[in-house]
Parts: structure tokens; sequence; C-alpha cells
């Protein structure tokens, strides 16, 4: 009920129109334009900070394909130049189907944050990403979407493999050390009487029956000799855990494969399994390589307790050394093991891969091996057939460039 | 002369206009409009006929007809209702005053917020409107040009008058063959109403020559063409019964009334009859109240209904009047309050109650509540 009663004027209303929405819409556009001037400043922050970020980012649907990605990704695709609409295995892996163990599908799948480590081959290099996959939660859509971030962690990767094997080294060399020393006392003083035994000997020809005779020389020598042969392993030894700045020499390979062979026979002779028979062909005038004596030996070790590794049952390793035509110098070793699938070929060098089951392996050894022989200006290569053994090549130039 | 106002909507007129309806929503934005009728309109066919035009053009609609005559404020709130829910945009009224007037109500709480008794009175609404587009049937109220809206308000028993240029609506297509399906008693109500505003709008304190005009013009169709219309329902009659409305409507929209709509409004509010039944009855007393002040127009009026005379104005005025009451009780209506009021113990609360209607303020001739109870008892 209005508290006094229209007047003449009001009736007339001069001052009053029919009143349109033109006010409001003046009103609303304004403020429109300022909340667009607002997200845009904001978008402007947000483009900013993802700049910031050094991974690859891909926001995925839930079938995998890619809705939008930043510029990391397109860096380092070029040649994708519209990856929008693409499924993500078809550009990280060229593959029609999802790669197992995918991050992305298993947060989807359980609605959680999501990490994995993979290695994938970007521009004929084999990368490293850590993988982690959140979910876009928009409680207005019906469908969700999937963010991933893929850091690059192959130099992390390479170190982190160094820092195992120096560390496994070294705690190898210390026990070794301490083995060798404890061993070489009692060793010394065996290696000693026997030695006395040894000069004695001639003193009893005229006192003892001849056969007893025969057989107590024939008992000294083999416990001198046996002595030798334990002196020879506990140098070894010693050469394999040797801490000590990296120092080229010349190395003889032949060297190399014997003085391995000597520390694992004991590990071949011990495999409960069927046996593995390994023979070697080392070529008679073989030049010297210039290297690190003690880094080439571990080379060479990898690759025997690899072989070994992978025959399961009766088998056989052999060890070749020869000049390949080009003048470099060559050491194989050939199993008749499970051999390698083509897809793990090229990923097999690369840090904390491996396929050996849990609590056997890390994966750092042969991506040590590889770094070793790099490091010689040499490589490594394979050749195998899966279910038919591998062979693996060192080759190692004679006169290997001047490094500075 | 004081300074005057005068605003129309845009009017489209003609046989047949009917079918630009849905094209006129679409043009002020339409998609899914609130369509307000009642089910006299129904049972004639015409709401069938603008479902059709609406679904030919595309449009979606939601039909409301729970207004009876006299809308109450409740339904005007419960209209507000569907129009939210329903995600309405433009209104469209087809009907006589009370779906339009509805029809306004709702749209002003739709734009506004509030009760509707918060907008009685003058110039009280503050916020655009929905778009509204009117098709009148009954060539009576002109509620389709005017910036009046008339609601009753359930618990004071009272017609409020809401006063608004956003009353008027975008659009009014006026299409005589609606008249066709009009029952006698409809075509004389609204006929009757429509004199009614075309006598009191011109007397008013606040007619210009704008208005003037269309008043009379409304005067002179009305009382040339009722009886034709009636008799035959001849078409050129009920076309120009509906041009006489229109006008009449152009004319209180800009004028004003006066004190026969204050009492049409409070009796309406108590007792609920029928407006066009009420004008009968009070128009001529309401111009006799007016002589003393208004002669000279009163016997325009008289010039207009009996001819031209060579006597004075004063007879003249007189003469019309007369010749007004002859008239009304030609067409068999009540012409007397005492035929439509159970006694004349409420006239003084009639009286008072009209006092305080803005129709009153434009009365040539100022009126208190003693006067208006006058008018009452001379009709009784």
């Amino acid at each position: 009920m209005p508290g006094k009663g229209p007047s003449l004027e009001d009736l007339i209303g001069i001052e009053h129109s029919k009143l349109g929405f033109f006010q409001e819409l003046r009103q609303t556009i304004e403020a429109l334009k300022d909340a667009n001037t607002q997200s845009a400043q904001r978008r402007r922050e947000i483009a900013a900070i993802l700049d910031g970020i050094t991974d690859i980012m891909m926001v995925l649907t839930s079938d995998l394909r890619i809705l939008s990605v930043n510029h990391v990704f397109r860096q380092t695709f070029p040649d994708v130049p519209r990856p929008e609409g693409m499924f993500c295995h078809q550009i990280f892996r060229g593959e029609d189907v999802p790669c197992p163990g995918c991050p992305a599908s298993a947060s989807f799948a359980a609605g959680d944050i999501c990490r994995e480590t993979a290695i994938f081959k970007i521009g004929g290099k084999n990368v490293q990403f850590e993988m982690v996959a959140s979910p876009i939660n928009r409680p207005d859509a019906p469908d969700r979407h999937i963010l991933v971030f893929k850091r690059d962690v192959s130099r992390e990767k390479e170190y982190q493999a160094k820092f195992y094997q120096a560390e496994k080294m070294a705690t190898i060399g210390m026990l070794a050390t301490g083995v060798a020393h404890e061993v070489n006392n009692p060793l010394t003083a065996i290696f000693g009487f026997a030695e006395g035994l040894r000069r004695r000997l001639p003193a009893l020809k005229e006192k003892v029956d001849p056969r007893v005779m025969e057989d107590v020389e024939d008992y000294v020598a083999t416990i001198l000799r046996e002595c030798r042969r334990c002196q020879d392993i506990v140098t070894t030894l010693l050469t394999f855990s040797r801490q000590k700045t990296v120092s080229f020499s010349a190395v003889s390979l032949n060297a190399v494969v014997n003085d391995t062979l000597k520390l694992l026979r004991s590990h071949l002779k011990q495999r409960n399994q069927a046996k593995i028979t390994v023979r070697v062909d080392l070529s008679e005038n073989l030049p010297m390589v210039h290297g690190d004596e003690h880094q080439i030996k571990q080379v060479m070790l990898n690759l025997l307790v690899n072989a070994m590794d992978a025959i399961t049952g009766p088998g056989r390793i052999i060890i070749t050394t020869y000049q390949s035509s080009k003048g470099a110098v060559c050491l194989s070793v050939e199993d008749s093991g499970c051999g390698v699938p083509p897809e793990n070929v090229d990923k097999l060098f690369e840090p904390f891969f491996t396929t050996k089951r849990s609590g056997k392996g890390i994966g750092i050894g042969l991506s040590t091996c590889m770094s070793i022989v790099k490091k010689h200006q040499g490589d490594i290569t394979l050749k195998s057939t899966p279910g038919q053994g591998a062979t693996f090549t060192v080759s190692l130039p004679v006169n290997p460039e001047k490094t500075t | 002369m004081r300074i005057s106002k005068f605003a129309i909507p845009e009017i489209i007129f003609g046989r047949g206009s009917i079918v630009h309806l849905a094209s006129c929503a679409k043009r002020v934005g339409a998609r899914r409009v609130l369509f307000v009728s009642d089910s006299g309109l129904a049972k004639a066919g015409w709401v069938d006929r603008i479902q059709e035009i609406l679904r030919d053009n595309g449009l979606e609609w939601v039909y409301f007809d729970a207004v009876n005559s006299n809308p109450r404020d409740h339904q005007i709130h419960e209209g507000a209702d569907i129009y939210v829910r329903e995600r309405a945009d433009v209104i469209i009224a087809v009907g006589g005053g009370s779906p339009m007037d509805a029809a306004k109500g709702i749209g002003t709480i739709v734009g506004n917020g509030g009760s509707i008794s918060d907008y009685e009175g003058a110039n009280r609404i503050m916020r655009p409107l929905p778009p509204m587009i009117f098709l009148p049937t009954t060539a009576g109220s002109s509620s389709d040009i005017s910036q009046f809206c008339i609601i009753t308000d359930v618990a004071r028993q009272v017609k409020m008058s809401i006063i608004s240029r956003s009353l008027v609506p975008n659009v009014s297509i006026i299409d005589p063959l609606v008249l066709l399906t009009k029952s006698e008693e409809l075509i004389i109500s609204s006929a009757v109403d429509a004199f009614a505003h075309a006598v009191e709008s011109y007397l008013s304190l606040l007619s210009s020559p704008f208005t003037e005009h269309q008043a009379l013009k409304a005067i002179r169709l009305i009382a040339h063409n009722i009886r034709p219309a009636l008799e035959n329902r001849s078409i050129e009659a009920l076309e120009n019964l509906s041009i006489a409305s229109t006008c009449a409507g152009m004319s209180f929209s800009n004028a004003g009334l006066g004190i026969g709509h204050s009492l049409a409004h409070s009796l309406g509010g108590m007792f609920d009859v029928l407006h066009g039944l009420v004008h009968p009855i009070l128009l001529p007393p309401v111009m006799r109240f007016n002589l003393a002040v208004s002669v000279d127009k009163l016997a325009n009026i008289g010039r207009i209904l009996c001819g031209p005379r060579m006597c004075s104005n004063e007879y003249l005025a007189q003469a019309g009047i007369a010749w007004l009451e002859h008239f009304f009780a030609d067409l068999r209506v009540p012409v007397r309050l005492r035929d439509i009021l159970p006694d004349s113990s409420c006239l003084e609360t009639i009286a008072k109650a009209a006092v305080n209607d803005a129709c009153t303020l434009t009365n040539p001739r100022p009126a208190s509540w003693e006067s208006l109870l006058g008018v009452c008892q001379e009709a009784w």
C-alpha cells in the first residue's frame, strides 16, 4: 500500500517511459567486458605459470585422445603440428592400442593420481619419462579428463645408475680387500711351509720308501700349485676392487677374458641347474687396446653374468676375441639363452631397464657397460633372435682419438 | 495549457491480423512464450487457433489460464512462478481485460520481484518487464493500449490500480474477426466499458487535444455501431466497435478517468461484479455530478449522441445524459445499483474506498467520499 496516493503529475508521467532493457543491457555488457578483461588477465597469468613448467603436459580424454598440450610438447614433437584429437599412444609409440601399464588409464580407472616410468623413443633417441597422471574433476561435465605430466628423467636415471654401480663396486672392493688380506696371511704361511717342505724333500729321499716319497713330492707340488692359484684369485679380486682413478694403459682383451673366467669359474660350477659349457675362442695375435683394465673387466663380467642369467637349463656360452675388418678389437659373448624380444632391443642399455624379476637385478649393468665402452670410444652391439640366444659384441678402437 | 504526454503501443489493426502474432513475438526475442488466456476463449476455439500459429512458427509455449474475471493477486504470483520455472521469455495475452491485466501483473513481478501490491499507484515500477504482446478479444477494456493494470487484492477487498508506462505492451494486435464469436452480453458490456472510458477520459483533468479527439471518435462509433453489431453481428459494426475501444484506450491511458471508474473499482473489489455491468448504472449520475464544471464537454457529447441542436450547452449536456439512460435501458442491462447489490449498507464503504483510487484524482470536479456516496445513492 503506497504511503501517499499519486498526483496528477504522476499520472501524466512526463519523466516516465516504458522501461526497456537497454540500461540493464549496457550494464551487463560493461560487467561482461570487465569480467572478460579479468579472465584474460588470469588466462595470461596461468599461461605464464604453465610456460614455466618444463615438463610435457597433456590433457587427455578418457579414450586417451589429446585435448590440449603445452609448449614443451610442441618443442618435443616439432613434426606433429596438430596433436589435438590424436591418440597419445599414436604419438609416443606409433601404436594403435594403448600402451600396457598406461598411467592415464590407471588414473582414470582409479580416479586418483598414478605415477609410472617408461622409456620412449623420441627423435631416434631413447628418453625415460616419469609420468604423473591425475584426473581432472569437472563436477558439471559428464566425461572426465586426465592431466598427464611427462618429465624427462634420462639424465637423472643415468647418474643414479652410475652411483649405484660405484657404490656396489666400492662395497665389493671393500669386502674383497678384506677377504683377500685375511686369506693372504694363512695362504702365505701355507705357501711358506709347503716351500720349506719342498726344500727338505732331497734330505728325506734317502730315509723314506721311494713310493711314499713319490706321493709326498706330488702332494707338496699340488699344495704349492693350488696355493699359487689361490694367490692368483686373490690378486684378481684385488684388481677388480681396487679403488683408484681411471687410468688408461695398454690392455689385453684375452687377459681380461681369462681373469674374468677365473672369478666366475666357481659360480659356473655352482649352478644347480644343468650344465653350461663355456667355450673360449681367443685370437692369438690380438692387438692391445688403450683402456682401463679394471673397467673393461667390469664390462666382461657383466656380459658373462647376463649370458648365464639368460640360460635356463643346459646351454653354452661362446666367448670370442677377434679383430674386425675395420681394425677394431672385438670381444663377443654369445649365449644360447632366451634372447631379446625386438621391442626391447633398443631399451636394453637404458638405466633401470630390466627384464629380470625383482630382487635379481635393478637394470644398471648394461647401462654401466655402455657408458664405460663409450668412454673408450667403442660400442656395444647386439644380435638376437628371441628364443635362440643373443650375441653381445664389444668393439674397442686400437688407436682411440685423443680426447681432451 | 499543461504539458501533456501521449504514449501508445505499436498497434497492428485489421481483419486477420492474428496471423502476425508469432512473428511479432519472434521480433521481440520469443522462443518460449507464456501464453495467458481464459477458458471462455478456449471454448470459442481461439486458444487452439493461436497455439496452431505458435506451432507453425516453431515457438514453444506455456499455457496459463488460471485467471478469472477481475484477476486476483495470488493468481498473478502463480503465473510469475510458472514464467520463471518454465523459463519463458515473451508474454502473450489473448482475451479481455482480465487475461491482459493478469499478464501485466505477471510481467511486473517477473521484472521487479516482490509482491504485486508493492506497485499499486503510479510509476512505482522501476525495472523493465518482459516483452508483452496482446491480442484483445472484447473491444472493451483496452488494456492492450493502456498503462493501467487492475488487480484485486483479495485480503483488502480492493481493486488496485497500477499505473506505469512500462505496462503498455510492446505490440497490440487487434483483429476484429475475433469479435465474431462474442456473446450478446459480452458485446454490450465491452462496448459500455469502452464508452465509459471515452466519456470519463474526455472529461478528465488531464485530457489533451490528442486524447479528446480519440474520445469523441470512440463515443460516436459506439453510439452508431452497437445496434448493428448486436442485431446481425455485422463485421463492419464489430470492426467499428474495436476501433472505438482502441480510440477510447488511447484516450484514457493518457488522460486518465474519473470517479465512475473509482466506484467501479471499489465495487469490483468488494462484490466481484462484471466491470462492464457497473457503468450503465454509474455513468449517468457521474456525468450529472460533473455537469457543474464540464458543461461544454458534456454538451459536445450530447451533440454526438442526439445530433446537432440549436440550444444551450446546458440543455444539450442534459439531453445527452438522458439519451444515454434510454440507451442503456433499451439494452436491457441493470441500470440501478439495487439490481446488482444486496443492500445499501455497503455504499459508505464503497465510497470511502473509491476516494483513494487514482481515477478520483483526474475527475474534473473534486470529489470527497460524501459526494461519491451521493452519486451511489442517486444510482441506487
